[in-house]
């Protein structure tokens, strides 16, 4: 088998032990790596109901077979488990060494199971894997960690580590890796944080298995080449990401003010434009020509590397318009280890719960300087206010009550990434039905939706397109494991994707083939799902009640009097679901399972409810 | 004549040099003559919205219209 090392690490965190356990074509061919990976091994593992940060949840570092290969942008892994934000499944990338440092010890996994007693780190070399304690570096954030682990390994090793947010299990708390990114939102590091596992070391030696080792490495390296060009000519990462957010303050689709607002005067102040002019530094991915972290120096002096996510969230979704104090918050997070989406919503949500009088506290809108303050306490969850911040909105809002589940900005427990889906069905359908809860990643629908549909459309062209982006981003890009970038921003073709594919594995695929797996993924997370909670209904497909509300229509700008209606929305969802093949409930039907090769976890679902 | 601003977006602000302007233009000029007299590639992909809705390139702009043109974009 080419394209595969065939091996997987499992580690029991309890013994500290370890074996190296093998997998076969069939597995192969039929989850081909990352998130197929991660999710098909958390679906055999797991029990239903397990506690997220108890020893029984496991977490799943998986790769793909193109990860880690010279060729655009492959230099992410995944990282899952069950969330502890969410109660179902979890996911999420990062961009790191750790990717091909994993491929070359050996590896398309690794298992991480049970709970040690005392913080540790772990270092693997090959087929080496050594425990060490951790003291040393727990309590500290994420920064620091590394540069101590840099100390002793050297810079080119990979390190996965976590904050104090992941230690203090913070339920929005991520994995890090400085030499790219952050990924986990769903809480991916409260996992690695109750397991003690503070961080993984991974040095390798080994070459990457290719079936055409030498076209691979031409066609990788010219392509690499080529999509730097097209980076340059279009100027993309200029702004990189950032750009969106001026974007969406034209067509009032902006996070403002706990997402009560749609566009705000002042949104420039944090625009592409100024932080550009503000840039610094500019970083990247191992493996990619198109660099697209855009680092600015923040309020007190440290260097925080920006994308739109974070200056929607923790900037005009709180009202703060300083540059530089959203760099500060978007520095905390990172050195705490925390999502900023979360953070930023969960502290939106918190000000709003304040200004309608559901809970007494001083933090406003506006208030950099208390937020900073919050997001230390939500980290380490000191005290009730800490502790409440750090188990994230939903929780919050249940906590808080008063009516303010309405305006707790989250789908399925997982906040809600930088659109405001006030007046954007399809948006909020691509929300609605994100296998992980209200996250962008999987289907980026609001261009299509602005530019090529009418906005008050219900219709199923939208949800025909939710699908088809599912396919792609949640699906190709999640299990081959590539950031999507090039083909999203720069029009790098699609083809290019079975190309490198079949450069590694030796095999013969088409997209065509791709597509049925990612409908296999997509089924088998909504099982997932539905094992957990099984009266599920289509209910927990619905984003939140705010942005039905006539009330909450805008007074001013593009969309002013329009929300979205909710009998409309279920007639998007239908078409949705009739378009999966999935029930009314929004469940995978027995047919369709049949279709996707998924008896067996056809059965076991039946367990738990009745598959029409 | 008719005034209309023009609000760029991303790398098209390097490449027209002004990110916002207010531009005067004849009356019943098309969203498609506003591009054409912009230094910007008619090929290159994008989506131009007027008052904050999308808007076809033939349509004729009105006094004080504003005009929004930015690459295609695809999230975070
Ligand atoms: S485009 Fe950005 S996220 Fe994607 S690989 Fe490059 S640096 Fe990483």
């Amino acid at each position: 088998m080419k394209g595969w090392t065939g091996h997987i690490l499992r580690i029991d965190l309890t013994t500290r032990t370890h074996k190296i356990e093998t997998f076969g074509e069939e597995f192969a061919h039929k989850w081909v790596g990352g998130r197929g990976f991660a999710l098909k091994v958390l679906w055999d593992e797991l029990r239903p109901g397990i506690d997220p940060l108890g020893p029984e949840n496991k977490l799943i570092i998986a790769v793909g077979p193109i990860a880690g290969v010279p060729a655009p942008n492959t230099g992410k892994t995944v990282v899952a488990a069950k969330s502890p934000l969410t109660g179902g499944f979890g996911d999420g990338n990062l961009g790191t060494r750790a990717t091909e440092h994993l491929r070359k010890a050996g590896y398309d996994a690794i298992i991480f199971e049970g709970q040690s007693d005392k913080p540790i780190y772990i270092y693997i070399e090959d087929d080496k894997v050594q425990y060490f304690p951790a003291e040393d570096i727990w309590g500290k954030g994420t920064y620091d960690t590394h540069d101590y682990l840099y100390k002793i390994y050297g810079k080119g090793v990979g390190v996965l580590s976590i904050g104090q947010g992941g230690e203090n299990l913070n339920r929005y708390a991520m994995i890090r890796s400085l030499e790219g990114r952050a990924g986990g939102r769903p809480g991916i590091g409260a996992v690695m944080g109750s397991k003690k596992l503070k961080a993984i070391v991974i040095k390798g030696s080994k070459p990457i298995p290719v079936a055409d080792p030498e076209g691979m490495r031409k066609l990788g390296i010219e392509d690499l080449r080529k999509v730097g060009e097209i980076n340059k000519q279009t100027g993309w990462s200029i702004q990189s990401t950032t750009g969106v957010l001026s974007w969406c303050n034209e067509v009032a689709a902006l996070p403002v003010h706990n997402m009560r607002q749609t566009h705000h005067p002042d949104a420039w102040k944090i625009d592409g434009e100024r932080l550009n002019n503000a840039r610094i530094a500019t970083y990247g991915c191992p493996n990619c020509t198109m660099r697209c972290g855009i680092a600015i120096r923040d309020h007190e002096g440290h260097e925080s590397e920006l994308d739109y996510e974070n200056i929607g969230t923790l900037g005009s979704n709180l009202d703060i318009f300083e540059l530089d104090q959203v760099g500060s918050l978007n520095y905390l997070c990172d050195d705490y280890g925390l999502d900023t989406i979360s953070a930023g919503d969960t502290l939106a949500f918190y000000a709003d719960a304040i200004e309608q009088g559901a809970i007494k506290g001083d933090f406003r809108f506006g208030d950099a300087e208390m937020a900073k303050k919050l997001l230390g306490m939500a980290a380490r969850r000191q005290g009730e206010i800490g502790n409440l911040l750090a188990d994230g909105t939903m929780r919050m809002s249940r906590a808080i009550g008063h009516g303010s589940e309405a305006y707790a900005m989250h789908v399925k427990g997982l906040e809600i990434s930088a659109y405001n889906c006030k007046f954007c069905p399809g948006m909020a359908l691509a929300f609605a039905t994100c296998p992980l809860g209200g996250h962008h990643k999987d289907s980026w629908v609001i261009t299509f939706e602005i530019k090529q549909t009418k906005r008050d459309s219900y219709g199923p062209e939208k949800a025909a397109k939710v699908i088809e982006l599912q396919r792609i981003r949640g699906g190709l890009f999640e299990f081959i494991v590539a950031c999507r970038f090039p083909w999203i921003e720069l029009g790098w073709p699609l083809d290019h994707y079975p190309e490198y594919f079949n450069r590694v594995t030796g095999l013969n695929w088409s997209l065509d083939d791709f597509w049925k797996i990612s409908d296999r993924i997509y089924a088998l997370m909504k099982f997932f799902w539905v094992r957990e909670f099984p009266d599920w209904d289509r209910t927990r497909d619905y984003p939140p009640m705010i942005w039905f509300d006539p009330s909450n229509a805008d007074k001013d700008g593009p969309i002013a009097g329009q929300v979205l209606e909710l009998d409309k929305f279920n007639q998007l969802l239908d078409h949705y679901y009739n378009q999966r093949g999935w029930d009314q409930r929004g469940i995978p039907t027995r047919k369709t399972a049949e279709a996707l090769d998924l008896k067996d976890e056809m059965a076991e679902v039946e367990k738990y409810t009745k598959l029409e | 004549m008719i005034k209309i601003t023009v609000k760029l977006i991303g790398p098209l602000i390097n490449l027209a040099g002004f990110s916002e302007k207010t531009l005067e233009f004849p009356a019943e000029t098309t969203v498609e003559e506003v591009l054409a007299a912009l230094p910007i590639d008619p090929q290159r992909p994008k989506i131009v919205t007027r008052n904050g809705q999308a808007v076809a390139p033939g349509e004729k702009l009105k006094d004080g219209d504003r005009l929004a043109i930015s690459p295609i974009y695809s999230g975070g």
